[in-house]
Formats: C-alpha cells, structure tokens, sequence
C-alpha cells in the first residue's frame, strides 16, 4: 500500500517536473541551452501545439497521461517520433547492466575492505584503509570518471574512450561479450568506486558495534572457530542494516549513473534523459523518470522482502510466536520435576 | 575432574584509556563437585572473575597471576590453545540478556556449534544430542527451531543453561542466572541447577545478587568489594555472622534473604579498585584512621573462615559480662537483670525482646550510665565503662519510653537542646546554634527560630518524642539506646518516627540498642536479636535465624504469641 501510494505521488511529479522548466519543445527543437535555433515557422509552432494536445489546460493534460498509462501507453517522443517504450527499452540494458555491476562491486569491496578494518580497529591498516576510503567517498563521481577516462583511456589507451559496443564491428559470441564488458570496465568502476565508502564505512561501523555484543562474547566462549565466529556469528549480523542501506542509496546510485553515463557518452537511460531534456520531449522524460522511479521502488521492495528473511526478528507471525511461547512454558513449568 | 586453583589473580582494565583496576589479589580454591558462591554489588569484580576464568578478556587489558586447572596454567594459554579448555572443560552460563544469544541464529544452531567443534557430532546424532539437552533443563525440543526473540526470559536462561553444558563440562559458570526472572522460573531454575550438578557433579562458581539462591546452592563463599576478597568461608557461617561490614550491608540490603526487615542499602557508592588502604572505609561505620592508609589482607578468622579487615571485621562497640543488677527490698533480693552477657557491635541494630518485667529497660539504664550495676563489666570502645562515655561525643545516648517524662515542658525546644552541649561543654555558641538546627532538620521538626521558641508542652507526642531523638543526636553518640520509644505513639507517627530513625542510623552508622516487647516491630527493625526473660538472657542471634528457627521454646512462645503460629 505504501509502495502504491508512493508510486501515484511519482507519478505526479513526473508530469508536472518537466512542464515546469522554461520554454517549450518546439523552440527549443534541436536547440542548445542559451542559444534559441527556431527550426520551427510560427505555424509550424501552432499546428504541432495542438496536434500534441499542449494546448489543452494542465489537467486534462495530466488525466490523459493516466489514461495512457493505465492502457500501457507511456506516449510518444515528440523529437525521436518514436514510441517512448522501444526508445526506454532500446537504453533500459545498459544503464541495469551498470548499476547492477556497480552494486555487486562496490558490495563487495565495501564488504571486504569493511570487515578488515573492523577486524583491526584502531591498528594503522584499519586507519590507512578509513582514511583512504573516507577521501574516495568524498570525490563526486564524475569527477572521478573524468579523472579515470583522462588517465586509462586518454593517456594510457586501455579502455575506449566512449559508447557501449565498438561501432560497425560485427563480433559474435566471446568477443562481443569481451567487447561488452571492455567497454563497460571504466563506467562500472567509477559508479563502484564512488559507492564503495559509503558502504565501507557502513560496514566498518555496524561490524564494530557487533563484536562488542554480548552474543560475540558468549560465540567466543564456546570456543568455536575463528572463522565460524567472524562470518556466522558476526558478518552475518552486521550485513542486516546493509540491506537496507544497499536499497536506499539505490535512488543515488542511479543519479550517479546518470552522470556517469554523460561522462562515458554510454548509451544507458542518463545519456538519453540529458538528450530529451534539452529537447524538451515531456513524453519521452517522463517515461524516462517513470522507469527509472519504478526501478528503485521494485528494489527497495526487494530489499524489504531479503530483510524479512534475513531478520528472524521482522518475520512475519511473530506475535503468534510470543503467545506460543507463552502457552508452552506454562505447559513446560507443570512438567519439571520438582 | 580437577580442582580448580587461583592465586592472585589481578586484572586491569585500560580500554577507556584510564586504568581501572577490577581485580586485586583474588585466590580460591575450589574442588571437584563443590559451589562456590560469589556476592558483591555492581561492579565489585564478579563478573570480571568469571570472564578472566574462561580468558575472555580483550586483548587490552591486563591479567595477571595464576588459574591452575587440570595441570595447565590457563591465563598463560595463547588464545589459539584456549578452545582445548572453553566450553569442553569449562563452560558459561552468561548474564541473561536479550543480546546474549545471537539473534539471526536458531537456538538449534547455537546449541548445536560447540557440540559441532568440540565433540565432532553431526548429522542425526547432533540432532537428537540437542534434543536431549534441551530436555534436559526443561524446555521442549519443538523449541529448537525458534529464535532468540521469540523465547521468554525464563527460557531463554534455559536455553544458555542447555548451550553451557552441552559437552558436559567439569566446571560450569554460572552468572546471575536468576536476577531476571520472575518468582516461578527462578526456583525451576534453582532446582535446575541443583539437579543438574548432582547428576553431572560439575563443579560451579555461582555469581549473583540472589543471596536466598546462594545460601540454597552454595555451600562457601566469596565476597568480592572492589575488586577484592574482603569475606570468605561457609555460606552458612557467613549468613548468620557475617565479619565485615559489607557483608553485613550486602546482607542487610537483600529482601530475598530475610522478607521482613526493613530494606536499607549501604550508604555510599562503591569504591573503585587500587585505592590505599581499606577500599570499603569511606562507607565503613567502624573505619579508622589507619584504614585510609592500610591495605588489609585476608586473614584467618577462624578454621575456614577470612576477613580482610584491619580490625579483624566487626568489631564491638560495647560488651558487657557477667551483669547483675539487684534490688534489695525489705526481705527479699528481687534479681532485675542476671548474669547477662551482652555485645553490640558497630553500626549494628540489636533488638532487645521479652516480656514486660523481663529486665530490658533495666539493661538500658545500666548501660546508659543511669544504674550502677551490682556485679560484672561493661566495656564501651574497648574501655571499662565509665560516667564519661555518655558526656561526650561518640558516646552513648539514650531515648526514653515516655517524651512527655523526659523533656521538661516548661523548656523551650531551644533549651531542651541545648542542654546537652551545655552541660558538657561542647562547641562554642555558633557550633551549637548549628548542630541544634542541623539536628532539628534531621528529626524532620521545623529548623527555624520560631519552632525553637515554642515551648515543649506545645508538641505533639510524635513532636516530643522526635526532639528527644534530636536531643540525643546533638551529641553524635555512637550508640544510641532506644527504650520502648514508639510504645506511647500511634501506629502512623510510630512508622514515621522508626523509618526516619532507622535512616538516621543506617546513614550515620551509629550503633542502637532497640528495647521492645513489639516483635513486629523487632523483627523490621532489627540486624541482631537478644530474647530475655526473667532478668537472663535466652537466646542470641541473627534476627531471621531467630525468626524462623528459633531454639529456645520461650522464644517459641513468644513468636506464636506474637505472629499468631507456631515455628
């Protein structure tokens, strides 16, 4: 229900969002910010106006936009001339490519970088990693990407300079995946790379805090192994806020890789979300908004889902745990022997 | 099985950056099968003890002396050898807490893992070993699949009772396994352990607060102040004689133990360790000079038995042997008081009962100085008895039955007062006008200069009887002798009046001699019981060994009498 409610206030902001910029798509039609290029006649300006129905007061504008929806109909691009949907879903690939690689990364590093400072609390290694990590968080992330874009691809020419694929090139199997993955190396890394402190600090901390539980304490006694102690007893407890932390930087993760992508000139959802504001193409951003919102709403779902299973403490039932409980102890206490 | 032996065990804590010394000199030894218990306030070391036992102190703090257990050194064991020993030889029982299970892990799992890593069981042999145990102290098996959140206080203690003897060890324990619970699953689980350790035989080092759980479960005793051992000998011995002052105050402060009494913590905060001299002489009602500067040491008191007091523990504040007192009428001796033998020790409470003519109030006048006794002697701070010990400060005073008697209502509360510090010569005039004030305040009456100039005949008979108490109190006696003080008041002034004193001598720590044929009242109010009758003393003891298992039948009688049973 939240989740529903959420999603109609999204969509709301969606359409009024690009109707409050200046201007509107037939000026700004193949126009660079700053400078106006009228590629339109003033008739031309008119007859477009009313074909798309931008004449037509804002809220029967905004009831029609629902209606579309409700069909599955998310409009059409006034610059492309293209349905909003195949232009989304030509992009959607390579903007859920990176973030999920950039997720899975950063996750990991984060992790493991975390977990080795807790370990060592206060010893140099952990004071040199914190301090590293705190100063890489703290770059924005296409500031980063610049850097990394002028130093690997620029100077040293490892990786391409721009797009997702090599142009004109017809690989097949092995190779494209190669190229793929070639292409995707250096976005990917500054999209994790400007992730990774935050979760890295997240986990430093959470880590922490859960060795000096009284449980850590009692994992200790029983003298079990070290290795049983850290990552069942202690990571697995220290991973539960990271779930959510994971979903609610989700919506930051995509921000990032809008810029990112501007960066890269990758062809993902960011690069086409740049291309359609400067056009104005209202159908074609709110489409663009409307998937990207939809995205970080099905995760931070997931997210809530993973948690419950994760957390015996927010499983469902659990009231009907406690009056089991109950029950059976007063049937347990007329069983001792006395 | 082995004995356990630990000499001079030591630690300090230095994680806060300031070094806080938790334990001091701590040696004990315990054999195979026995209980040893371990009482103290917050903070006193217990729990440290337990956790530098099983070598579960941060790697920054500082340990140091012996644990000798079944041939090796422990505390010398590098912490990849210390799994030899945890849980198999010795194991656990936590504080019980919410977090000291781990809470994404089912209570299955968490009993099973030391099985796993200790004993190499797995499979259905591990399966059906968790049931047992889990049978074992009360908890049904179906319980395995729940979390720690699930499970109520009582049986999540059981669960950590289950998980600690899972590879049955030979010494077990045990850390305040009742201080949560409720009254039903306290006993299960007091009855647990004692079930459990006759069939197992493991020995047990019993930590807690619960002195009724201790004197149940343990036969000797540890009490542990400020990181130090100050008592140690027979639980039994103990509890009916405790030697020092702080195990008479921890003692004191515990309803558990004896449901009666009047509940009155020891004043004071608890010192922290590495302190010169006697740690426990800031709130000690008995300290002297040289305990600020002398460390005492555990010595032996008797076969079995140690106090580390520079006083060898409590000390008598008055004895009295061999008091007679006579009355010669016209033909016949009448023998008021005979042959009694008296002591009351610093700080303490003794309650003085019998009937009426059983030659109580007579033993007051004869230790207020008001009666010169016909044979024996009365030693007062370790002086022969003389007028002097109720002219002066620290000396005696004494309270009368009758305030309308014993303040003159012609005085005004000023004078009444002031009297006292007159005719003995204390203070000069502003020292007096204060103490006169102060010890108004602490009666509760109105410390201003118009209550001062009312006159006696004005009060009330609570009002007097308080002044009389305040009278008393201006010359800070050391013993106060209490002679059927509340007899003539009713029921709601009288609780007032007891409370407010009781208070009084709990914090000032004077000693009082609480004269009255009201057991009820005795019973509330008093540490210690002397049971008279016919001008000889009965019976002896401390009050809840003399309430609930009293030898002597007068006493018997009294107590049916009184409490409408018998005992």
């Amino acid at each position: 229900m939240e989740y529903l409610v959420t999603f109609l206030v999204i969509l709301t902001m969606n359409f009024f969002l690009p109707r409050l910029m200046p201007g509107d798509p037939f000026v700004h039609l193949s126009g660079e910010a700053g400078e106006e290029i009228a590629a339109f006649t003033r008739e031309q300006r008119e007859y477009f106006t009313v074909y798309y129905g931008l004449d037509r007061p804002l809220r029967e504008q905004y009831f029609r936009y629902l209606a579309g929806l409700m069909r599955g109909n998310l409009g059409f691009s006034y610059y492309y001339k293209n349905d909003v949907a195949a232009i989304i879903l030509g992009r959607l690939p390579w903007t859920l490519l990176m973030v999920t690689a950039a997720t899975f990364l950063s996750l990991l590093l984060g992790i493991l970088l975390g977990s080795f400072s807790a370990w060592r609390r206060d010893s140099w290694q952990d004071k040199v990693t914190y301090l590293f990590m705190v100063v890489f968080s703290e770059i924005p992330a296409f500031l980063l990407g610049s850097m990394l874009l002028i130093v690997f691809a620029g100077g040293l020419g490892l990786f391409p300079l721009a797009g997702a694929m090599t142009h004109f090139a017809s690989y097949t199997g092995w190779e494209k995946i190669e190229d793929v993955l070639h292409h995707a190396a250096l976005p990917v890394l500054t999209l994790s790379l400007a992730r990774t402190g935050g979760i890295y600090l997240l986990v430093r901390n959470t880590l922490t805090t859960v060795l000096g539980k009284d449980y850590m304490r009692t994992a200790r006694a029983k003298g079990l192994r070290e290795q049983r102690i850290r990552y069942r007893h202690a990571l697995r407890n220290a991973l539960l806020p990271l779930v959510t932390r994971v979903a609610l930087q989700l919506g930051g993760m995509v921000g990032g890789a809008v810029l990112v992508e501007n960066v890269f000139a990758y062809p993902g959802l960011g690069r086409l979300m740049r291309e359609a504001v400067f056009v104005r193409d209202y159908p074609l951003l709110q489409g663009i908004f409307l998937v990207l919102a939809f995205g970080v709403l099905a995760a931070n779902l997931l997210a809530d889902l993973l948690y419950r299973t994760l957390d015996p403490r927010t499983r469902e039932g659990e009231t009907y745990g406690k009056q089991k409980a109950a029950k059976t102890e007063q049937k347990e206490r007329s069983h001792v022997p006395a | 099985m082995s004995t356990l032996e630990v000499k001079g065990l030591g630690v300090t804590y230095n994680s806060t950056g300031r070094a806080v010394r938790a334990l001091e000199g701590v040696s004990f030894t315990l054999a195979p099968g026995e209980t040893l218990g371990v009482i103290g306030e917050s903070g006193s070391g217990k729990t440290t003890l337990a956790l530098a036992l099983m070598g579960l102190l941060e790697k920054g703090e500082r340990v140091e002396g012996k644990v000798h257990y079944g041939g090796s050194e422990l505390l010398s064991l590098p912490e990849a050898k210390r799994h030899t020993y945890r849980w198999k030889r010795i194991a656990m029982v936590f504080q019980n807490s919410l977090e000291v299970l781990n809470p994404v892990l089912s209570v299955e799992e968490q009993v099973a893992e030391p099985l796993a890593r200790h004993l190499g069981m797995k499979g259905k042999g591990l399966e059906a070993r968790v049931d047992e145990l889990l049978g074992l102290v009360g908890l049904d098996p179906s319980w395995k699949t729940a979390f720690p959140h699930q499970l109520s206080g009582g049986m999540r203690q059981r669960v950590l009772l289950a998980m600690a003897l899972s590879c049955r060890p030979e010494l077990l324990l045990v850390d305040e396994p009742t201080t949560s619970l409720d009254p039903i699953a306290r006993r299960e689980v007091m009855e647990l352990l004692e079930r459990l350790q006759r069939e197992d035989g493991f020995s047990l080092v019993l930590i807690s607060h619960d002195l009724a759980c201790i004197a149940r479960l343990a036969r000797r005793l540890l009490v542990l102040y400020g990181g130090r051992v100050v008592e140690t000998g027979l639980t039994e011995e103990i509890m009916e004689d405790p030697l020092h002052p702080y195990t008479r105050g921890l003692i004191n402060a515990s309803p558990n133990f004896f449901a009666f009494r009047d509940l009155w913590g020891i004043p004071g905060e608890p010192a922290g360790g590495g302190t010169v001299g006697c740690a426990f002489a800031p709130r000690c009602v008995q300290s002297l000079e040289r305990c600020g500067t002398d460390t005492p040491s555990l010595r032996h008191i008797s076969p079995g038995r140690q106090v580390a007091c520079n006083q060898g523990g409590i000390t008598a504040l008055l004895a009295a042997r061999g008091l007679c007192k006579e009355y010669r009428l016209k033909k016949k001796v009448v023998q008021a008081v005979r042959d009694v033998d008296l002591e009351i020790k610093h700080g303490e409470v003794l309650g003085l009962v019998g009937e009426t003519g059983s030659g109580k109030s007579t033993v007051a006048q004869l230790l207020g100085g008001l009666l010169k006794p016909t044979a024996g002697q009365i030693l007062f701070q370790g002086r022969p008895f003389n007028a002097g010990a109720t002219r002066r400060e620290k000396g005696i005073q004494l309270v009368m039955q009758d305030p309308f008697a014993s303040t003159s209502h012609r005085f005004t509360v000023e004078q009444t007062l002031r009297e006292p510090l007159e005719i003995n010569k204390v203070g000069g005039r502003g020292e007096r006008q204060r103490r006169l004030l102060e010890a108004l305040s602490r009666v509760q009456l109105p410390a201003d200069e118009k209550f001062l100039r009312r006159y006696c005949f004005e009060l009330s008979g609570g009002q007097r009887q308080r002044l009389a108490i305040a009278r008393a109190l201006v010359m800070r006696p050391a013993l106060l002798l209490a002679d059927e003080i509340t007899s003539m008041l009713d029921p709601s002034t009288q609780a007032n009046l007891l409370r407010l004193l009781k208070g009084l001598q709990n914090e000032e720590g004077f000693a009082m001699l609480f004269i009255t044929h009201d057991l009820d009242l005795a019973r509330k109010v008093a540490d210690r019981i002397v049971v008279m009758q016919h001008g000889a003393v009965l019976e002896q003891g401390s009050s809840h060994r003399i309430f609930t298992q009293p030898c002597c039948c007068h006493t018997r009688e009294l107590l049916a009498a009184a409490f409408g049973h018998s005992h």
